[in-house]
């Protein structure tokens, strides 16, 4: 499992002709991907739309842990943390000063796109507190250390009310870029009407194709090959000459980034952040999404992410058709239960048949 | 060059797009039908579309069960006395496992095809798309909830008195039936969060009023042992405690202060009692001095309302008990019911009609002991409390201590928000 991930060299390299990768037939189906992604908002009512966002959030979220959990072999619970960071941070930083339920909430009220920036930022900051304990604990110790963030964390989210709103949570200044608002306002573009959702889409897209691109660069080159270097072999890599404890650090800030930038974009997508959510089933859901997905893998973590995030739409949203699942209320199985079923069954059939989660169908030829 | 060749794809592509999108711009959705209604979201010529977010697998799984199941019942009821405006109701339900995700998510699913929610579990989740309910959907909301932040909004209804309310009802009990006087102290035990810190206003209004003292604790939905609070409650020398917090907290401060000799009366919210506690150890204290305030009659009750409901639904759902959630439920639904009556009777069913319509509603609900009004959005719909007191004999765990009445210091009360 040394290579991140299963394309093969599709960027044109210095010396080759463009023309040369357009011709592949892999270029050919990206691009109608591609196509079709950007097309969607056209066509897609609000619900699937958001259903897209949340998985977009998810698979950033997703692939900065598998940067560090997939890629590194260091489990971490505390990833609800670190998207309630990125997620209040964005709130407190961009919102006005304002009174609501009878908190008194501050906020700086500076303009969002640098609050977002500030809030991945944040995140990462809060990851590099945590570095010095990240760099020396290995794998499951750590799991258990980042268990502390998640109680601390909702303990701040429920009580420091005038940052985060207390139990309700606060309200989500809409995001906007070069005085475009992306908010519920409608705006048509070619007869549709556009509302927030449709025009989130358009920022969540970049940003998860520039989150992956930016992991793809990360896994494959150096630093890639001394991340796996010691998830497999920690002293031999040691050995061979890579700082152990500072790439270990390094991976832990960049995995909060990521969740950082997960947190602010769903924070935009529920227009309300409310701590309930930040809470120990997330991080596990993001563990099961990189674990479904494919661990070390960029293309795993947006698959696990789209699995684990649709999957109990689908499910309730044809409940009605589907046998073996009923209707709220009414006895039997619930579409909410059914899911939690599913995944669960899910992971432990690819742990089971498809080690390489499904990404990747076939056992990778190499053992650890 | 092919890169010419994509451009061009695109640029044919970005044109075919808009023609043949089913989202393209339909001006707006509402129409008439023969007989002159207007109509829009969630309502067809034979059918009416509600919906209902619940909670069935999470923390307010038994709560959700209830009210959904009487709303089915309602809706059975309703069909079978040949609908309402010539229509059948269809009651679409989504259970959200108290998850904001899945609540946000199944409101977004939901909403473009429903005319309304007669249930919604979950104030953050209320709260969470109250911005949309207020700006752009405008479908009526009836919250289960007694949340005072949730007042305001010309949508989202709550039904009944609100906690803060509740509470000083409740304190208004104690005082009437001279069990505390000017001067005592009071201990109040409430969850952090909205539940709590909205009950705990009300104590604190009801106190200086009286001339009381309130001795605050704090808890979380996860301490389920109360014996720290009891200790420093009778330390702290209090003549009556008051509880806003869930069945298990108020059981477990109930026996425990039985065990240790506390004797003071216990008054709590309506989320603070299930019948199903009279069957554990606590359920003797319980029934010896504990209160519970709410805006309805028991279901218990022999009065017509609760009789028949009672009835209704055991004979419905035989295997399932009666609490207070039915009646919840079943008044939310018959709320929602009346104002589509009143819009059909204006012929106008849309979402705005019924919002009218609803805005018009005086004197209702009588049936459950308590008449609600819901003509002004910032005030709850009724400022009275029934007192009850739990009782394994009666259906439904409670029986009636006080009928519905308004304190002197809840009638002027007002939220600040």
């Amino acid at each position: 499992m040394s290579e991140a991930t299963t394309d093969g060299a599709a960027a044109p390299g210095p010396g080759r002709p463009l023309t040369a990768g357009l011709r592949r037939p892999r270029t050919h189906l990206r691009l109608a991907g591609a196509l079709l992604l950007l097309a969607l908002p056209f066509y897609l009512d609000r619900f699937w739309l958001q259903a897209g966002l949340f998985a977009m959030a998810a698979a950033i979220g997703a692939i900065g842990l598998n940067l560090l959990t997939g890629s590194t072999g260091q489990l971490s619970m505390g990833h609800a943390f670190f998207l309630a960071v990125g997620a209040y941070g964005y709130c407190v930083l961009a919102g006005e000063s304002s009174t609501q339920n009878g908190h008194a909430l501050s906020g700086l009220g500076l303009p969002t796109w640098l609050a977002a920036v500030l809030a991945v930022l944040l995140a990462g900051a809060a990851g590099g507190l945590f570095s010095p304990i990240a760099g020396r604990l290995r794998g499951a110790y750590l799991g258990i250390a980042t268990l502390a963030l998640i109680f601390i964390g909702q303990h701040v989210l429920f009580n420091a009310g005038s940052l985060t709103g207390g139990f309700n949570g606060r309200p989500v200044p809409p995001f906007s870029l070069f005085g475009f608002t992306f908010d519920d306002t409608e705006t048509v573009v070619a007869a549709v009407p556009f509302h927030s959702f449709e025009k989130l889409w358009y920022a969540a897209l970049p940003a998860l194709a520039v989150s992956a691109y930016f992991a793809r660069g990360v896994l494959r080159g150096r630093p890639g090959r001394a991340l796996n270097a010691i998830r497999d072999h920690r002293i031999a890599a040691g050995v061979t000459g890579v700082p152990v404890a500072r790439y270990r650090a390094g991976v832990f800030v960049l995995s909060s980034m990521y969740a950082g930038l997960a947190g602010v974009l769903l924070a935009l997508v529920f227009q309300r952040t409310v701590p309930e959510y930040f809470g120990m089933v997330l991080s596990l859901e993001y563990l099961a999404m990189i674990v479904i997905g494919g661990l070390g893998s960029v293309a795993g973590a947006v698959v696990g992410a789209a699995f684990v995030s649709l999957l109990p739409q689908v499910l309730t949203h044809y409940s009605d058709s589907l046998p073996l699942v009923s209707a709220p209320g009414t006895g039997g199985v619930a579409p909410g239960e059914a899911s939690r079923y599913l995944y669960g069954a899910a992971v432990v059939a690819v742990v089971l048949f498809l080690p390489g989660g499904l990404t990747r169908p076939k056992k990778p030829g190499e053992n650890r | 060059m092919k890169l010419r060749v994509y451009g061009a794809a695109l640029a044919a592509l970005a044109l075919a797009v808009a023609g043949c999108s089913g989202k393209a711009a339909s001006k707006d959705g509402a129409a008439a039908d023969r007989s002159g209604v207007r109509t829009g979201e969630g309502v067809t010529d034979t059918k009416i579309t509600l919906g209902a977010l619940t909670d069935m697998t999470g923390v307010y799984a038994s709560l959700g069960k209830s009210v959904t199941q009487a709303q089915r019942l309602w809706v059975q009821q309703t069909n079978a006395a040949g609908g309402i405006c010539d229509r059948q109701i269809e009651l679409t339900v989504r259970d959200h496992g108290y998850d904001p995700q899945k609540a946000v998510a199944a409101y977004t699913e939901l909403e473009p095809d429903v005319l309304g929610f007669p249930q919604f579990i979950g104030s953050p989740f209320v709260s969470a798309v109250e911005q949309r309910i207020d700006n752009q959907d405008k479908g009526v909301v009836l919250p289960q909830a007694w949340s005072a932040n949730l007042l305001s909004s010309p949508y989202v209804r709550v039904i009944g008195a609100t906690y803060d309310v509740e509470t000083i009802n409740l304190i208004d009990y104690l005082l009437e039936e001279e069990r505390i006087a000017e001067g005592d102290r009071i201990g109040h035990v409430y969850f952090e969060g909205d539940y709590g810190e909205n009950a705990l206003a009300g104590s604190r209004h009801a106190a200086k009023e009286a001339g009381l003292t309130v001795v605050e604790q704090k808890i979380k939905p996860t301490d389920n042992d109360m014996t720290a609070q009891v200790s420093a409650l009778k330390q702290a020398g209090v003549k009556a405690v008051v509880i806003s917090a869930g069945p298990r907290q108020a059981a477990s401060l109930v026996g425990v202060a039985a065990a240790t000799g506390f004797d003071v009366p216990v008054v709590g919210n309506n989320s603070a009692y299930a019948p199903q506690l009279l069957a554990t150890q606590a359920g003797p204290a319980l029934q010896k001095d504990y209160y519970v305030g709410a805006s309805t009659l028991p279901i218990g009750d022999a009065a017509k309302g609760p009789a028949a409901l009672a009835e209704a639904y055991t004979a419905q759902y035989p295997k399932d008990g009666l609490d207070n959630g039915v009646i919840a439920g079943y008044n939310a639904a018959s709320v929602f019911g009346e104002a589509l009556k009143k819009a059909c009777a204006s012929g106008d069913l849309t979402r705005d009609g019924v919002g009218k319509a609803l805005l018009t509603i005086k004197d209702f609900g009588a049936d459950f002991g308590v008449a609600h009004d819901f003509t002004d959005p910032a005030a709850p719909s009724t400022r009275q409390t029934v007192v009850m007191k739990p009782d394994a004999k009666a259906p439904g765990g409670l029986k009636v201590v006080r009928r519905a009445e308004v304190a002197p210091a809840a009638e002027s009360f007002t939220a600040k928000h």
